[in-house]
């Protein structure tokens, strides 16, 4: 083939590959230019806040913000502005319509006289329960049991403690002798139940009179999670362990639907609507040491999506639909103070940074914009995340693939443009009888020359038939001449059909590839 | 840890293709040598059955031949250089779209593909390149210059010029091996050979012949750690060797003796090894033990046994 065609060929090829290439980009949806940023609206000090949420107490249809930590408990409203701070000590809260007016109220589980339940209603504080048998609060959760709604209190050494809307206790339980981690609603059969977790590891689903549908035993852990991810009616317990042991078990039985070991204590686990498909949830889980992972689950088994990381524990993650596509981004903190979102692919796009770890993050609506709040060690930022992309970056793989493309056709083209190198062999013969006849003897005797210094022992082995092949086939060369000029010769040599080499008419053996000559 | 150390590996890859493309396009690259420390040349053979003018101008022709393929290949040295520098600016948009925010990779990964394909033709353009002619190719065609006017009318220089190599596995005459064990392997390349009918009826042939010893390389075991090690080859020296042959006009000459042309005795760079006059022909054959013998030392030597001739009176 034509050295000056096949640089073309192999660029073609390639030019074919680039462009695959860059098509499967850029109709993948792979390549985006997006970023995610933020603006502080309003900032409020504030130290160390334990819980945090965006909800109207009031019933103007405006959310205030809720937070608490173990010395107080503060409602703001949607422009930062004070409307009501309780001293509190030791105290943990949970919020619930308690007085059925379609308005949210806060309970407070607190240290007060002995083990003590408030009620802070529009504003207004109130004592529900004092000196109740229970140890120090660790969790408080308001449960509509279809027999009723109960606020159930756990403390730190596993006891549960029942009361009703009117603070009589209904109920109680040692299930475990550790801090109870976790309590949450879970639905069996479309009914609710109560799902609790302590650190020992003990993991068990209560119905409202305080008896044990079903318990389980594993690693000790840190975070239990109820959620009905498959809208079927059944929650799903999803439970992070001090080891990294990640279960889903079914409210209904306790079946476990998905384990996998993390590698890392598990600090947090959300659910987070990543995929806009509302037939499947997401969980993101958040590592001790920064490990991020989401996971979807699909009614029947949860599977891994993708993993990323943060620098530090990630102590919060809230879900936001930041670019306003019908799929929730995560928005993570940790204890550095790094704040980070993470898209339905996993991409990581950070937001400012804090001077102090990132406490607790909540997604809601103050005035008529939704911000995400988030408290760090000192303070409450307010923030209006905004997402910007470049309209028609997707296609930039094309205009890549076009470039990379056109530069290898000139490379072709300059290759074939430079000429073939010469070939290193040159004879000059001149094509008078003469001068081939004296060529021709000149070549027999340093054949003669050669075979006397293989007899003599100066040259042996490979040498002596390279330089016999070499004149030998010069001396076809010779008689080629001699035929080409018209002049008579009388043939003295062949070629042998093996291996092409010329040798001397007569010889019955090729000497340089051993082929056996018939003819 | 483990990403600074990848930058760092592909931040040497992109430093080192830069010098090479750098020196590419300034056609600066370090002179090949071969195993006996000497500069390589352009591996040529010449096989010549020509009038000396003929074979004269055909191997300027040849050497210009060559050097046209070199400059074809030399204006666009710079070509790979600036493919280089199109891969910068693709990563520069990207850092552009960094800097405002905007994680992107793409305009990286072309330049990666263009960084290749820059070598790629880098490479192709130095493939292009050829080594110089060795000083033997200049000096055979001074050797054929000046005896030109000596040959017979019409008559033809015959033989060849063979500048592949001395080292070359076809070139390997013997081999011996050691009380060691150890290879060596001896050379033989009869790197010119000339024949040419001389205006006074002669008959001249000289042969050029370089010897070289090569030791192959071996394994040994060490003493001490019982290790086993493999020593390189060993180039072991050369020589060269001239043989000349006069076969007398006997109506023109007659041979005499001269002690200035004896066994033993130096002619320039070559001594005398033996010498025949015997059956009316003067066989001569010389060795050098310098590493190079120019074409002066050559045709001195062919004008030094021209002095066993003595023309006869008309």
């Amino acid at each position: 083939m034509s050295r000056k065609i096949i640089p073309f060929i192999v660029a073609f090829v390639l030019v074919c590959l680039v462009m695959v290439v860059a098509g499967a980009f850029a109709y993948s949806g792979a390549i985006t230019a997006e970023k995610f940023g933020s603006n502080v609206i309003w900032e409020t000090p504030y130290t160390s806040a334990e819980s945090m949420n965006v909800i109207d107490f009031t019933g103007d249809g405006q959310d205030e913000l809720f937070i608490q930590n173990t010395s107080d408990v503060t409602v703001y409203d949607g422009s930062g502005t004070l409307l009501w701070n309780f001293p509190y000590s030791s105290s943990k809260t949970t919020m619930s319509d308690i007085n059925g007016d379609n308005v949210e109220d806060i309970i407070v589980f607190h240290s007060g006289s002995g083990s003590s339940v408030d009620t802070i209603i529009n504003g207004q504080q109130s004592t529900l329960a004092t000196s109740l048998a229970i140890g120090s609060p660790a969790r408080i959760v308001f449960i509509r049991f279809s027999s009723g709604p109960q606020i159930v209190l756990g403390d730190t050494s596993g006891s549960l403690l029942s009361l009703t809307s009117s603070g009589q206790p209904t109920w109680e339980s040692s299930f475990s002798n550790e801090e109870i981690r976790g309590m949450d609603d879970a639905k069996i059969g479309g009914q609710t139940y109560l799902a609790a977790a302590s650190h020992d590891g003990s993991v068990a689903v209560f119905d409202a009179q305080g008896s044990i549908v079903w318990e389980t035993e594993q690693e000790q852990l840190r975070r239990m999670r109820a959620f009905d991810l498959n809208a079927d009616g059944n929650s799903e317990v999803i439970t992070g362990g001090e080891f990294g042991a990640f279960f889903i078990y079914n409210a209904a039985d306790g079946s476990v639907l998905f384990n996998t070991s993390l590698g890392q204590a598990v600090s947090e686990v959300r659910e987070v609507e990543l995929n806009g498909d509302p037939s499947s949830r997401e969980i993101v889980v958040g590592g001790k040491d920064g490990g991020v992972w989401a996971f979807t689950f699909n009614g029947t088994t949860a599977t891994q999506i993708w993993t990323g990381s943060l620098s530090d524990k990630v102590t919060e993650i809230a879900g936001i639909d930041i670019d306003g596509d019908g799929k929730e981004e995560a928005v993570l903190g940790d204890e550095s103070g790094n704040v980070a979102v993470f898209t339905e692919n996993g991409s990581r796009n950070n937001l400012s940074t804090h001077t102090s770890g990132i406490m607790r993050i909540d997604v809601g609506k103050l005035g008529n914009e939704r911000y995400v709040v988030i408290a760090d060690v000192n303070r409450i930022e307010t923030h209006k995340v905004n997402f910007n992309s470049i309209t028609g970056f997707q296609y930039t793989p094309l205009i890549v693939g076009l470039i990379v493309s056109a530069i290898i056709l000139i490379i072709a083209a300059i290759l074939a443009s430079i000429p073939a190198k010469p070939e290193m062999k040159v004879s000059f013969q001149d094509k008078s009888k003469e001068s081939l006849t004296a060529e021709r003897r000149m070549l027999k005797e340093s054949i003669a020359d050669v075979e006397r210094l293989r007899k003599s022992g100066e040259v042996t082995g490979d040498a002596y038939l390279a330089r016999l092949k070499r004149l030998r086939g010069d001396l076809a060369d010779n008689e080629s001449a001699y035929k080409t000029a018209g002049f008579p010769i009388k043939v003295e040599t062949f070629q042998c059909p093996n291996c092409g080499g010329t040798l001397e008419l007569g010889m019955d053996k090729c000497e340089y590839c051993g082929q056996v000559i018939l003819s | 840890m483990p990403l600074l150390c990848i930058a760092g590996v592909i931040g040497v890859i992109i430093l080192s293709l830069f010098f090479y493309l750098l020196n590419t396009a300034r056609k600066k690259t370090a002179p090949v040598t071969n195993i006996m420390g000497k500069k390589e040349f352009t591996p040529v053979y010449v096989s010549i059955a020509d009038k000396p003018d003929s074979i004269m101008l055909g191997m300027d022709r040849f050497v210009k031949e060559v050097q046209k393929t070199e400059s074809a290949g030399d204006k666009w040295r710079w070509i790979p250089m600036l493919i280089f520098f199109v891969g910068v600016a693709l990563v520069a948009v990207d850092g552009v779209l960094i800097l405002f925010g905007y994680f992107s990779f793409i305009f990286t990964m072309g330049a990666f593909a263009l960084w290749i394909a820059a070598f790629v033709m880098a490479r192709s353009l130095r493939k292009s390149d050829s080594f110089d002619f060795s000083p033997r190719y200049k000096g055979t065609k001074e050797i054929l210059h000046t005896l030109r006017d000596d040959l017979k009318p019409n008559a033809t220089f015959l033989g060849h010029l063979d500048l592949t190599g001395a080292l070359l596995p076809t070139k390997v005459a013997r081999e011996a091996k050691d009380t060691q064990d150890r290879t060596t392997q001896y050379f033989r390349d009869e790197w010119l050979a000339l024949k040419a009918k001389l205006y006074d009826g002669n008959v001249l042939r000289v042969s050029a012949i370089q010897k070289s010893k090569k030791r192959k390389s071996y394994t040994k075991r060490s003493r001490i750690s019982g290790k086993y090690k493999t020593k390189p080859e060993k180039f072991k020296g050369t020589e060269h060797d001239i043989k000349v042959r006069i076969v007398v006009n006997p109506e023109v000459y007659k041979i005499v003796t001269n002690k200035e042309f004896r066994p033993g005795v130096n002619i320039g760079k070559y001594t005398i090894s033996q010498l025949s006059t015997e059956n009316g022909m003067v066989n001569v054959v010389a060795s050098s033990p310098f590493d190079e013998v120019e074409q002066e030392q050559i045709l001195n030597f062919l004008k030094s046994a021209y002095s066993l001739l003595q023309r006869k009176a008309a």
